[in-house]
């Protein structure tokens, strides 16, 4: 049956034959216009208002969302067939902007971008985080900052005397404190998605011991990054935490929210996770949890922590029916006002800078901490990857570090296998 | 005469086109698609793919990960035809031979997880195998058998083991079922010339009730066989998604990482050949070690 599977995808040419084309090709904004979102954590109510917003403003166009937890897999084989839709939000399983880019499905905005402004100022200099360059060239817009931490119940510890962690040696030390008081392996994550703890702990870690160099140097499988001293020292830090019985045994079992709920059930008490976390298990949250926020502490006593932040860009596809409207949507999302809800609706950040949280009701206490916490330099540096690492390397590196990380080969054969997979990458490209 | 050969062979032409686009289409078209594609590099999201050959195979011959699933998968094969048709074998005899007064609600309890999806099947037993809040670490803890708890899924050497449980306790109600109408259809007769002769009750089921229920046995078999080639992939993929450290993928969940995690259809496509191919050399060497004269009394 599985060859059924692989076998049912069509290759037959693009059918873009709508009468869309003609219509937005004399540059007025009207026509329909196809939207892909994927809605994950943070659900989708931001979407539904921005479109209806956008509607209001532009009567002409007709707007065809298709959203939804599995959107990325249901709209295959329109991209397949060269029949995408117009935007596309790249987030959640199934989706691969590296991908989408390697096959020339996105169209190059590095002109069209110069043009865009967010409130009066140009676009290009209200990002947070810039876009994600590949080979010098934009082919999407980050829309989401969002960035991995580590999460702890800021309740819980302050009833029980827990230390906040600062850095490495904290964690190790809190972290032993609670094994200790509360009888339980204190650090927990999804083994099943191993790459949660690829991105939430080692790459702040790499990018506290190398910058933006070493982290540019393991996400695109650079010849002896994976062996390189500060990794092994990063890797080392992994192993002592796992020697120490720090990291949840069972965590190779757990799937993400099975590993989100042990920790909200205080069954661990730190777990790697992004800004979505709050939102995702709101129905599931106990009364009396407090989320607490910390970028993952895994730097030296002294440094700041390090953020790497993970965004989530908005495209336009390549062979886009309706270009115009397209353009009129990307550009129209990018404003202070729509940030400002981003934050609001589903507790994340939107990534435009100068948005003021800090007063705002409608915004949860973690994300004021976290977004000044982020903003302040002598707290927390910012670490910029290029773009995010191909699934044919993350995997096995991924497989790799569980088995670290549960005990079965040491730091030094957990570089020397990442090593080799980076070596298979480089050849396969 | 003539007339009447026509008309049943344009019934018959009537019956059998219909039945051949249906399979032309559904099963001819994606099977040689898959074929096809197993000789083009592809991501699978998009218009361009490029030939290369017997490339696939070649890598397919190299790959380190696709021997542990081809282990996995007859790994599931034995524990699961062994679990399997010992359990339903003994519960069929036991429900049609024995005089049990709650044979009926006893069969409805044993097919009860035949009705159930595969996904709630499979995610009903991850909480069962949850280290920390599941069913069987509380029971061996509350036995006082604490020290055999354990990370059943999360551990490199369990996790494997782990999955032939669900896949046992799913598969026997269907097979208990299947042997029970074997059982039924054995004449009364044999087992009082069996009495009569002096047979015991356990030489009564070895030389009357096992001979004569033999062909629902290897059909049993060979179902649980292609089953488990074709079909185990959900579980794991449910269960532990192949992990931890491919510990539990079997050729079907590697299939479905490549093509649709690692964006390598191509590959996928090459790797779903490989299945069809064991399938069908596995099936075939089951029916020649499986040849039996029916037997009559």
């Amino acid at each position: 049956m599985l060859i059924l599977v692989v076998g049912c995808s069509s290759d037959e040419e693009a059918s873009s034959d709508g009468d869309n084309s003609e219509i937005a090709n004399d540059g007025k904004v009207n026509g329909e216009l196809e939207i892909q979102y994927f809605v994950g954590g943070y659900g989708d109510s931001w979407w539904k208002e921005v479109i209806a917003d956008f509607k209001e403003e532009y009567p002409d166009v007709t707007i065809t969302e298709h959203a939804g937890p599995n959107i990325n897999e249901e709209m295959r084989s329109r991209w397949v067939s060269g029949d995408p839709p117009d935007v596309v939000y790249i987030d959640g399983a199934g989706s691969s902007e590296t991908q989408m880019v390697e096959d020339g499905q996105l169209m190059n905005l590095t002109e069209w971008v110069k043009d865009v402004e967010v409130d009066g100022t140009p676009i290009t200099e209200s990002f947070i985080v810039d876009p994600a360059k590949y080979d010098g060239e934009i082919y999407s817009l980050p829309l989401v900052f969002d960035t991995w931490g580590t999460w702890y119940d800021e309740a819980w510890f302050e009833a029980e005397g827990y230390e906040v962690p600062t850095d490495f040696e904290s964690f190790m030390s809190t972290m032993g404190d609670i094994q200790e008081g509360e009888d339980i392996a204190p650090f927990v994550t999804t083994g099943q998605h191993p790459y949660y703890f690829l991105r939430g702990m080692l790459y702040p870690a790499f990018g506290a011991a190398g910058g933006d160099q070493l982290l540019e140097d393991v996400i695109t499988g650079k010849e002896g990054a994976w062996t390189s001293e500060p990794v092994l020292e990063v890797m080392k830090k992994v192993e002592k935490m796992q020697k120490e019985g720090y990291i949840d045994e069972g965590f190779g079992a757990l799937n993400h929210t099975q590993s989100q709920m042990n920790f909200l059930l205080h069954k661990n008490a730190f777990i790697p996770v992004g800004f979505w976390l709050p939102n995702e298990m709101e129905k599931d949250k106990p009364e009396d949890f407090t989320y607490g926020f910390i970028p993952s502490p895994m730097q030296d006593a002294g440094e700041p922590f390090a953020v790497v932040p993970d965004l989530r860009p908005l495209a336009i596809a390549e062979e886009a029916d309706n270009p115009e409207a397209a353009k009129a949507f990307v550009d129209f999302v990018f404003t202070k006002e729509y940030a400002t809800l981003f934050s609001e609706h589903t507790g994340a950040i939107m990534n435009i800078n100068g948005v003021d949280l800090s007063q705002n009701e409608n915004v949860s206490d973690y994300l004021i901490e976290a977004n000044a916490m982020i903003n302040d330099p002598e707290q927390v540096k910012i670490y910029q990857k290029p773009h995010p690492m191909s699934a044919e390397l993350e995997t096995p590196i991924s497989n790799a570090l569980v088995s670290l990380m549960l005990g079965n080969i040491t730091a030094e054969e957990f570089t020397q296998q990442a090593e080799e997979a980076a070596a298979e990458y480089r050849n396969s490209k | 005469m003539v007339q009447s050969k026509k008309q049943k062979y344009l019934f018959l032409a009537f019956c059998l086109i219909p039945t051949f686009i249906m399979f032309s289409i559904f099963t001819l078209y994606p099977l040689f698609s898959g074929l096809y594609y197993s000789f083009f590099e592809w991501s699978g999201s998009s218009e361009s793919k490029e030939f290369i050959g017997i490339s696939n195979y070649i890598q397919l011959f190299n790959d380190e990960i696709i021997p542990m699933t081809i282990i996995h998968d007859y790994f599931l094969v034995a524990t699961k035809v062994l679990g399997i048709m010992v359990l339903a074998l003994f519960f069929a005899v036991a429900l049609t031979q024995l005089k049990i007064k709650e044979a009926p609600f006893y069969r409805i309890v044993f097919f009860f997880p035949n009705i159930m999806s595969v996904v709630v099947i499979g995610i009903l037993w991850t909480f069962i195998y949850n280290p920390s809040l599941g069913l069987v670490n509380s029971g061996l803890q509350f036995m006082g058998l604490e020290d055999w708890a354990r990370p059943w899924l999360g551990s490199e050497d369990w996790a494997l083991p782990s999955l032939v449980l669900p896949s046992i306790w799913a598969g026997i109600g269907l097979f208990m079922l299947m042997l029970m109408g074997g059982i039924a259809n054995v004449s009364k007769s044999y087992y009082e010339a069996a009495e009569i002769d002096g047979a015991n009750e356990w030489q009564q089921f070895w030389k009357v009730t096992l001979p004569l229920v033999w062909p629902q046995i290897k059909i049993s078999i060979l179902y649980i066989v292609i089953t488990t080639l074709n079909g185990s992939f959900i579980i794991v993929q449910i269960m532990t998604g192949g992990g931890p450290n491919n510990s539990t993928h079997v050729m079907g969940s590697y299939l479905y990482e490549q093509a649709f995690v690692q964006y390598n259809f191509g590959y996928g496509a090459t790797i779903g050949v490989m299945i069809l191919i064991f399938s069908l050399v596995t099936v075939l060497i089951l029916q020649f070690i499986m040849r039996r004269e029916r037997v009559e009394y």
